[in-house]
């Protein structure tokens, strides 16, 4: 009986501990052209968590893909994009589903999906200021959207 | 002790791929291939001045920028050799740039974006980028103005 509740609870933390991003798109903006400078690249590329980041020139989109099993809060992309001088004006998630239990489901659509899920997180400084301010109008009876708290992750489903 | 060794060494690594081009230092003998396939090596222009012009055809500024080199090389050929290196990751891209700026001054590409290997060794970190030569061939400039390029005329 002690065994079975040992391996229990080895697998919740396993499962816990696999929960994660595995890719991440960003599209940067910010006063120059974000795909003429090698500052965002050369930053994300520097995180210990990622395993490789490559540019879309077509759609100015960075795909940044993750080392399997490490965890990265959506904080550190933003982080980083403005460590380089320029702003996340959009920031979409390859996740787990069990990767969400920490994000708030803004939209309250239901999460199916079996394997990955692709998120786009709301919350300020993820997405431009003008889609904010329409973001805060759309959810203007959220009480934790309104909050702007760091440690809270706002996302809606796109697939 | 040995960890902190390889540390070391990882970092000073790091910081010599980060090694950039320092004024004084000289063109660095790279071959790079032209529009019609030739392998040009950029240190054969010595003589001149020369204006080595980091671009792609994907960066609004450069192409802007373009527009003003085209205008630099019709008044001044005879002085100043520019030099186009793309960054380019696709060829057809590039040649259909160039036609469209109707650039007539050399062209080579180095088709790897910022991983290029004339690109670090440049130490290019944004586009465009320019380098000017005098013409024993040492770096005058990184970015020179407008104005500067015209003095240069004189």
């Amino acid at each position: 009986m002690k065994n079975i509740l040992i391996i229990l609870i080895t697998l919740f933390f396993t499962t816990q501990s696999n929960a994660q991003i595995v890719k991440a798109e960003i599209i940067a903006t910010g006063l120059t052209c974000s795909m003429c400078s090698n500052a965002i690249n050369k930053q994300l590329k520097s995180l210990p968590e990622v395993a490789s980041v490559e540019t879309d020139l077509n759609t100015n989109t960075f795909t940044v893909t993750m080392r399997p099993n490490t965890n990265i809060s959506p904080k550190v992309f933003k982080d980083n994009v403005e460590k380089a001088g320029f702003f996340v004006g959009s920031l979409v998630l390859y996740v787990d589903l069990d990767a969400l239990e920490n994000y708030i489901n803004i939209e309250k659509k239901e999460l199916t999906a079996i394997n990955k899920l692709q998120i786009q997180i709301l919350d300020k400084g993820f997405v431009t200021d003008k889609e904010f301010k329409k973001l805060t109008k759309k959810y203007k009876n959220s009480e934790t959207y309104l909050s702007n708290n760091e440690e809270d992750f706002h996302f809606k489903v796109i697939n | 002790m040995r960890k902190y060794f390889y540390i070391l060494m990882a970092i000073l690594s790091f910081v010599s791929i980060q090694a950039q081009l320092k004024i004084g230092d000289s063109i660095p003998n790279l071959q790079l291939m032209n529009t019609k396939n030739e392998e040009i090596l950029i240190s054969s222009f010595k003589g001149k001045l020369v204006l080595i012009d980091f671009w792609a055809s994907w960066c609004a500024p450069c192409r802007k920028a373009n527009k003003k080199m085209v205008q630099l090389h019709a008044t001044s050929y005879n002085r100043i050799e520019i030099i186009g290196i793309s960054l380019d990751k696709d060829r057809s891209k590039w040649i259909a740039a160039i036609e469209k700026d109707k650039i007539k001054y050399t062209q080579l590409i180095d088709p790897n974006g910022f991983d290029a290997k004339t690109a670090l060794i440049f130490g290019v970190e944004e586009l465009p980028t320019t380098y000017l030569f005098n013409n024993e061939g040492k770096l005058i400039a990184i970015n020179p103005s407008e104005e500067q390029l015209l003095n240069l005329k004189n």
